[in-house]
């Protein structure tokens, strides 16, 4: 059967098709049809031939096969160091055998490199610290996905996740509408607590315009409150987009080229729109690597950089604590151990570790906070990155995945772990339910909320 | 009857034994009031990052929600309150996926009602579903931030509502107080019941930062009650019936005591909505220890 009902080559890109897609609970049918599903393997070599460029055929060229990169990978640490689970072999025995076949692989071996290219490679980068030759795996595999995308062998889950962003430009069935009601349903409800306070939509040229996650607007909506308290306090000149408000991209997890240059775009439009200053998104890593480091090419940006000076949420935090725009009174400082996860895709990737380890010093009580070990650019992956989390075919994997985490974390002791990205706050959680060690985690802004001094003439009238 | 306070209800529930006590009353004022009644199950709490998996709340098991799951749960509930809802009156069921405080304001914020009512504690559940993500219990959440009084039955004596004969209004002279007083008045008129205005001295030292003498406390005493006269006493001149009392001691204990000794059906407090210090939680508190501690039903007030 070339073509299936679920499982095909034709992106999902209607209200109707996502849900359709959706009422095949867990994908159980498309995985049935994926095992059907046909190649088109001209389309598949050609589109190598257009887009792997010199970069990545010199990098599958130049792999000395020296092994280097076993054990940067905690996959291949976590499961019982199996050589299949080495970097080299795991890109060289699928993105290197399909260009070395020239596109001509069949339908098991494509349903093998979805398996691998989701479960065995989070897209953290950090063998690409490791490679004498700077090889990265990670890169490599981001591209395979685009490759598997397009013939159809993608997670279940991140096709319908893609899908989203075709629709809805964000992750989840969010509109536009629901954002802005929903950010200033918050703020209408801290309003007592914050006199003043108030969600700025739509202001041109302000100092700062902000993009957050569609799952803070589903699920927990008090970070968009959390957010505006804080640019509040700070006393920032800041606003939103009614359109382009969501900064992450599950298009990229699920290696949909198109859809990530269709949502970046919509966050694009907005800062021309608005002309900010600056561009701040929440407290997540890939939607910072999504907009702000990939976006640009994407969307054929020649400088490489967005419209506006885009910077991470832990940028703006540690600034804003740095130069006495918020203040943290000592006595409410964290005053047990605890730890930070550094996530990839700002820390290892931007090299934002001094920002991070800033709001440490204001945060925490001198004495209390314990790095992981290893910590900033050559921390592990939380264990469920790069998509891991949300894919259900892959959950076991990725519990088995979370072990590195879990252990990292206990050799700390502390039983707070600080996680200023959602999907690593998401793995932390996981890893919580599944092994049960103890631990609470959070988010950044919540707990600086808790410590604020509030300039007296931001505080409630008694 | 006519009575156009309740016309709406919210009824929060996990449709488990945990909500019983409060179903019941859900369903007597339901008939009794001619309200029509929008049942409310938060079903799962998301997990799985992105995914559309949803730890079961009953179950506590990680399902997968679509229409066939989300049908089953609306007939699981029906079936569960199948001999409450016996056609006396207009009932509506729907279900959500999120965190139970959140999705109950928002709810709240779709249908606009005229009350929330919901259940005490959910024991067990609270401890292995809800709380993996969120401080504070569902109950807190929505009492501070709800728009409408919510209606809370914790405990099995508070169930066997028949209808309002007696209130009992706790006041600390706040404004939200002043706010919740004038609700009381609505439904002492509405109904007809007799209003117990009461309000409590708190005289730990830990509050007082001292012993008080007795004459201290006495002093106090007659201050409070002075107040009260002075601030409510004019408009419960329009009730048949009514009292004011003062008493001194740990004022959630008092509360729940002097409702106990009127035989009060229902009692009416403020609940804090403004952040208070740490230090100074107890106001806030008091709302949430009458609850879990009242033979009747609480509502507390805070817009």
């Amino acid at each position: 059967m070339p073509e299936g009902k679920f499982c095909n080559k034709t992106p999902v890109d209607t209200a109707e098709g996502i849900n359709e897609l959706l009422s095949d609970t867990s994908g159980n049918t498309y995985y049935k049809e994926m095992k059907e599903l046909d190649i088109d393997s001209d389309l598949l070599w050609k589109t190598i031939q257009n887009t792997c460029k010199s970069r990545m055929r010199t990098w599958l060229e130049i792999c000395a096969h020296c092994g280097m990169c076993a054990d940067s990978c905690f996959l291949y640490e976590v499961n019982g160091r199996d050589p299949k689970q080495v970097p080299a072999y795991k890109i060289q025995s699928t993105l290197g055998e399909i260009i070395k076949r020239k596109g001509k692989v069949d339908n098991k071996f494509m349903r093998h490199a979805m398996e691998v290219a989701w479960s065995q490679c989070t897209c953290c980068n950090r063998c690409g610290m490791y490679c004498p030759h700077g090889i990265d795996t990670g890169i490599m595999f981001g591209y395979l996905r685009g490759l598997l995308y397009q013939q159809g062998f993608v997670p279940w889950e991140l096709k319908v996740g893609a899908g989203m962003h075709r629709v809805y430009r964000a992750q989840m069935d969010v509109t536009d509408e629901d954002f802005v009601d929903t950010f200033e349903w918050m703020v209408e409800e801290y309003e007592d607590d914050y006199p003043g306070l108030t969600v700025p939509v739509d202001k041109e040229d302000a100092d700062i315009m902000y993009t957050v996650n569609a799952r803070e607007v589903k699920h927990y909506p008090e970070d968009l409150a959390e957010a505006a308290i804080l640019f509040h306090m700070a006393g920032e000149n800041w606003t939103v987009p009614s359109k382009g408000w969501e900064e992450t991209s599950l298009a990229m997890f699920a290696g949909d080229w198109a859809a990530c240059k269709m949502q970046v775009e919509s966050v694009y439009e907005a800062m021309e729109r608005l002309r900010p200053k600056r561009m701040i998104g929440t407290e997540c890593g890939h939607a910072h690597r999504a907009t702000v480091i990939e976006g640009p090419y994407w969307a054929g940006r020649k400088n490489g950089q967005p419209p506006s000076e885009s910077i991470h949420y832990v940028e703006w935090l540690a600034e804003a604590l740095n130069t006495g725009k918020l203040k943290i009174d000592p006595s409410k400082r964290i005053k047990e151990p605890v730890t930070l996860q550094d996530s990839c895709n700002y820390i290892r990737n931007q090299g934002l570790k001094k920002a991070t380890r800033d709001i440490m010093k204001h945060i925490v009580e001198p004495g209390y906070f314990i790095e992981m070990s290893p910590n900033k650019e050559h921390n592990y992956c939380c264990g469920g990155g790069g998509g891991f989390n949300g894919i259900g075919v892959f959950r076991k994997q990725r519990n088995i995945a979370l072990i590195k985490k879990r252990d990292q974390i206990l050799e700390t002791g502390a039983k707070l772990v600080l996680a200023p990205c959602h999907n690593c706050w998401d793995a932390i959680r996981d890893l919580e339910e599944e092994y049960e060690i103890g631990i609470r985690w959070s988010f950044l802004k919540p707990i600086v909320i808790k410590m604020l001094v509030i300039p007296e003439h931001l505080k409630p009238e008694e | 009857m006519g009575f156009d306070m309740f016309k709406k209800i919210l009824f929060a529930t996990s449709a488990t034994e945990a909500s019983d006590h409060a179903a019941r009353v859900a369903f007597n004022i339901a008939r009794n009031y001619q309200s029509s009644l929008n049942l409310f199950h938060v079903m799962g709490v998301p997990t799985r990052g992105y995914s559309q998996v949803v730890i079961d709340v009953k179950t506590k098991e990680e399902v997968a929600v679509d229409e066939d799951y989300t049908a089953w749960v609306t007939e699981e509930i029906k079936t569960y309150y199948e001999n409450h809802l016996d056609g006396s009156f207009n009932y509506t069921i729907d279900v959500a996926v999120g965190f139970p405080a959140r999705e109950i304001l928002r709810q709240a914020k779709i249908t606009q009602p005229d009350l929330i009512l919901i259940g005490g504690s959910t024991g067990d559940e609270d401890e292995s579903v809800y709380k993996r993500n969120s401080a504070g219990s569902t109950l807190q959440k929505v009492a501070k931030a709800a728009k409408c009084p919510v209606l809370v039955v914790n405990r099995p004596a508070a169930s066997f509502w028949g209808g309002l004969s007696s209130i009992v209004f706790g006041t600390d002279f706040s404004k939200t107080s002043d706010k919740a007083f004038d609700f009381t008045m609505k439904v002492a008129k509405a109904l007809d019941c007799e209003v117990n205005v009461f309000h409590a001295i708190d005289i730990t030292p830990l509050h007082t930062g001292k012993m008080l003498s007795q004459d201290e406390i006495e002093q106090k005493i007659r201050e409070s009650l002075r107040k009260i006269r002075a601030r409510y006493e004019p408009k419960l001149k329009e009730l048949k019936a009514y009292s004011m009392d003062v008493a001194e001691g740990i004022p959630y204990m008092e509360i729940v005591k002097y409702a106990r000794d009127n035989l009060a059906d229902l009692i009416i407090m403020a609940h804090h909505s403004r952040r208070v210090p740490d230090e100074d939680k107890r106001l806030g508190g008091n709302v949430e220890q009458v609850i879990v501690r009242a033979g009747c039903p609480v509502i507390s007030i805070n817009k």
